[in-house]
């Protein structure tokens, strides 16, 4: 599956550098896959928590742990969760544990090592803004 | 018309180009005839407002990011008026845009809508690479 890099606009004109993200859709709230930045330094895949009862995920109140994302100080609840990437054609589904944070600085979610990166090949193609990802054949075989 | 990151409406820049008169020709046909050209044409959207807005661009691209041969990506424009909002895009089109997630996906259940992907448009590098932790 392929997937462009994306590019905003900046406010003072112009383009943002493009990033390279993934769509990733919680199971509960398919019809708006969260853009989620594919970030290899992150160990694990984190979200706002705000997306959470959008998807009719219930945080557990005992699985929590503080850290610093983004230079902000947030709590994150851990949730298991069905997720699903599609580039339209093809289609992934897997289930991962995801950190829903809150407070949350980032515009997107973090596709991190566990809950993404484990389950996938990824090739990033930063020349020509995409990035290629396959589902990791140990996985599908398991 | 989308030229050089601006928006222009299609007949005006039709007639400057041709010389000729603008009741000679329709906005379709404007339109038709610059995007064949390879210029994008995407329809004015309200700008951010309190309730969910919907853009449609005209000529989808199939790529959402730049184009290898230099052309402003649509999408990128497409979103210039909605910076600071949370949307919901297919392809280079922006489905809905509102304040909050919430809007968003209550904008698409009520119009049985599917997105390809939903994030807040931000205004800045700083919102996305966030600060040193102090």
């Amino acid at each position: 599956m392929r997937f462009a890099f994306r590019t905003l606009p900046a406010a003072s004109g112009g383009a943002l550098t493009p990033w390279p993200v993934v769509d990733i859709a919680l199971e509960g709230l398919a019809a708006a896959p969260i853009e989620c930045l594919l970030d290899t330094g992150a160990p694990r895949t984190r979200m706002s928590a705000e997306i959470a009862p959008l998807a009719g995920i219930e945080l557990p109140g005992d699985l929590t742990e503080e850290f610093y994302i983004g230079g902000v100080k947030t709590v994150g609840a851990l949730a298991r969760v069905n997720l699903t990437v599609t580039d339209g054609t093809d289609e992934f589904s897997w289930d991962a544990p995801v950190w829903f944070c809150d407070p949350w600085p980032h515009p997107f979610g973090l596709a991190g090592l566990e809950g993404f990166l484990h389950h996938f090949i990824v090739t990033i193609h930063a020349y020509d803004e995409y990035l290629d990802i396959e589902p990791e054949p140990q996985l599908q075989d398991a | 018309m989308v030229i050089n990151g601006r928006r222009w409406p299609p007949k005006q820049v039709l007639a400057l180009v041709t010389g000729l008169d603008r009741a000679d020709f329709t906005t379709h046909q404007a339109r038709r005839a610059l995007t064949r050209l390879g210029f994008p044409a995407g329809r004015a959207a309200s700008p951010r407002g309190r309730h969910p807005v919907v853009s449609r661009a005209a000529t989808p691209l199939p790529s959402a990011a730049s184009g290898a041969d230099g052309r402003p990506a649509l999408l990128t424009e497409a979103l210039r008026p909605f910076i600071g909002l949370w949307v919901a895009v297919r392809g280079d089109d922006v489905l809905v845009a509102a304040p909050s997630p919430k809007e968003v996906v209550a904008w698409l259940a009520q119009h049985r809508q599917r997105a390809q992907s939903m994030f807040r448009v931000v205004d800045s590098e700083q919102a996305i690479t966030g600060a040193a932790p102090q």
